[in-house]
């Protein structure tokens, strides 16, 4: 190996920003992983009494994946997911049909944003693990406080977050739009709302994630014979002392984790194709549905049908 | 303003009736009267940015006038534009009246198209989308409109075929102002307001872009009011040019320009084109070194 050619992996490595490509990126990934399996396999390995951390602490990697068989069967790891995933999605799309509209008015309207500030400030500071009994007494034990306590925990953020998104889109957006002729209305859904969707969408992306997270907390409370869940499978574990299981869980819920990611990446790939090119399948299939609603919209209110209704046409003579 | 039915006498026409003055006098097309404003007025940083302003644009029979305004930066042009077309916090002036045809601006409107300095293209839509935005709003049908998107990105010298179906993002700074020009011509405005359309252009770009200009503008027959720095630019393009003063901005002196008789580049080496433009450098650079 001589020197110019370390010094030009160097330079090529060290550039600021420089993209990667896609394979070198899954591979550098996969490396990372390989690296702290390896660490895992080296700090425990050997008999139990000679290794550097106990089996009571972190068993080895063997007999953690050994046990992956007993999780997947016995105690329905697929299922436990899906009951898990179905009340995170549940709970979460109540908070974005409550918070998208109410941040988007806020964010047009400065009035109703000075109003709700004060319930936007509680909200986002809200301590979880007090709102959890709460909503226990209030929703009584079941499925029912569990979304609900995810509607509470994220619905706060929704609406700052998409009232942000909205008063980031610069005024000569608005300006364009009123110049143009369109109404207050028009320029809401034509030109603000469009602009700050991208925005707004991965805010929601990214607090997916989060409330991903808080419904194991709402999960390891069991009051009556709602039935599993991630959150109460790791509870379970941990009373009988399955370390591996619970090890287990928490390489499950990133995969898991992943998985939704890309399906909401490719969702927004296929929503903004002026963000992110493509051919944006999902956003095509959006202007079809509203054809109908529009044609419908122009038989009732346009009634011009060769000149354009402007001063030009009303005050000169032709 | 429809006339009844006249009656045709050999090559005389009897109308139905003596005019009376209202109809004669027509309404001017834009008219300042004594236009003051004053930024964030009452606060410690309150700022005069145009005083005094009193001009009038007349409504010239089957001709609409361009109009073309120079002065050092920061004067007040983009100021007064803005109060045209009735955009905050522009508008409404501190005092004094800004009428459009005689009547009091009270806000934005399509009769007054814009196209502004920076790239005000909608990111979300498709070129083909951007220019037809303000036929949307009317709610004239779809079909209508793409057919009319078509022929107006077409004369703006955009390919239909290619153009049409690209973003914003994917075109350059020349052809983004032509889609920019091609949305607010397509509403046949009344009023053309221009600030700085070309100041992102490159030299040449700019002149074929004045030379479009011109044409387009002869079709719609719209007042236009253009923002530039650069005075041959302001030569060639207007009928009239009015140099603005320092701020607080006062409308200085209107000159009355010919007609351009051939293509931005020719017109541009003419001596009595370049007699024009040297009168008003100078004027300026006395206006900047007062400053
Ligand atoms: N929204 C505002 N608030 C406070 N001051 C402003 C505002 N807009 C403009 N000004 C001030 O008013 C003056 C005139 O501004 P204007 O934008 O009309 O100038 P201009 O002639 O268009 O300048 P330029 O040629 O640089 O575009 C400037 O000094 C500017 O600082
Ligand atoms: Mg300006």
């Amino acid at each position: 190996m001589n020197f110019s050619f370390l010094d030009r992996l160097l330079r090529n490595w060290l550039t600021l920003r420089k993209p990667v490509s896609r394979l070198q990126a899954i591979g550098l990934g996969v490396a990372c992983i390989l690296l702290c399996l390896t660490g895992w396999w080296l700090i425990t390995q050997g008999a139990a009494e000679s290794r550097l951390v106990g089996p009571l602490t972190l068993p080895s990697p063997a007999e953690t994946f050994s046990k992956f068989s007993e999780l997947w069967n016995d105690f329905a790891l697929t299922r436990n997911v899906l009951v898990t995933l179905r009340r995170v999605s549940i709970g979460f799309a109540l908070a974005l049909m409550v918070g998208i509209p109410i941040g988007v008015t806020a964010g047009c309207f400065p009035r109703v944003h000075a109003f709700l500030s004060p319930l936007i400030m509680i909200g986002r500071n809200v301590p979880l693990a007090a709102v959890l009994p709460l909503m226990i007494f209030i929703f009584g034990a079941g499925e029912k406080n569990k979304v609900m306590f995810i509607f509470v925990a994220s619905v706060a953020f929704v609406i700052s977050d998409a009232a942000r998104a909205i008063m980031d889109v610069s005024a000569r957006y608005i300006d364009t739009a009123y110049t143009l002729g369109a109404s207050r209305w028009q320029t809401i859904s034509k030109v603000l709302v469009p602009l700050a969707a991208p925005t707004i969408f991965s805010a929601c992306r990214q607090m997916f994630g989060l409330a991903f997270g808080y419904i194991m907390l709402a999960e390891s409370i069991k009051i009556a014979d709602e039935v599993g869940g991630l959150g109460y499978q790791i509870q379970i574990f941990q009373r009988r002392g399955f370390r591996e299981h619970i090890y287990l869980i928490i390489l499950v819920i990133p995969m898991v984790a992943l998985v939704i990611d890309q399906v909401l990446a490719w969702i927004q790939r296929q929503l903004f194709p002026h963000l992110y090119g493509g051919d944006g399948m999902l956003r095509s299939l959006v202007r079809i549905t509203l054809i109908p609603w529009e044609s419908m919209k122009s038989l009732f209110f346009y009634r011009t049908p060769v000149s354009l209704p402007s001063v030009a046409t009303e005050e000169r003579p032709k | 303003m429809s006339q009844p039915p006249a009656q045709v006498v050999g090559m005389g026409t009897v109308l139905d009736h003596v005019r009376t003055p209202q109809e004669v006098l027509r309404p001017h097309v834009v008219e300042f009267r004594n236009v003051t404003k004053t930024y964030n007025a009452g606060k410690t940083d309150e700022f005069t940015a145009i005083r005094d302003v009193t001009f009038v644009v007349e409504d010239v029979v089957e001709k609409g006038e361009f109009i073309c305004v120079l002065g050092p930066s920061g004067c007040g042009k983009s100021t007064i534009l803005r109060s045209i077309a009735g955009l905050e916090p522009q508008h409404p002036a501190t005092s004094g009246d800004v009428l459009v045809l005689g009547q009091p601006v009270v806000g934005p409107g399509s009769d007054r198209g814009m196209v502004f300095q920076d790239y005000t293209s909608f990111d979300h839509r498709t070129v083909l989308e951007n220019v037809t935005f303000g036929l949307e709003c009317l709610h004239m049908p779809r079909k209508q409109r793409d057919e009319l998107g078509r022929e107006w990105i077409h004369k703006m010298g955009l390919n239909v075929a290619t153009d049409a179906h690209k973003y914003p993002h994917e075109l350059s700074g020349g052809m983004r102002q032509r889609v920019a020009i091609a949305r607010t011509l397509i509403l046949k405005p009344r009023i053309i307001l221009m600030d700085e359309p070309f100041g992102a252009l490159d030299p040449l770009t700019r002149l074929n872009m004045q030379d479009l200009l011109v044409k387009l503008w002869k079709e719609v027959q719209a007042t236009v009011f253009f923002i530039t720095h650069s005075i041959e630019e302001a030569v060639f393009l207007g009928d009239r040019v009015y140099l603005m003063s320092n701020s607080p901005g006062t409308i200085l002196e209107e000159l009355k320009i010919e007609p351009a008789t051939s293509s931005a580049n020719e017109m541009q080496r003419q001596p009595k084109f370049l007699e024009a433009v040297y009168y008003i450098r100078d004027k300026i650079t006395k206006l900047e070194s007062n400053q």
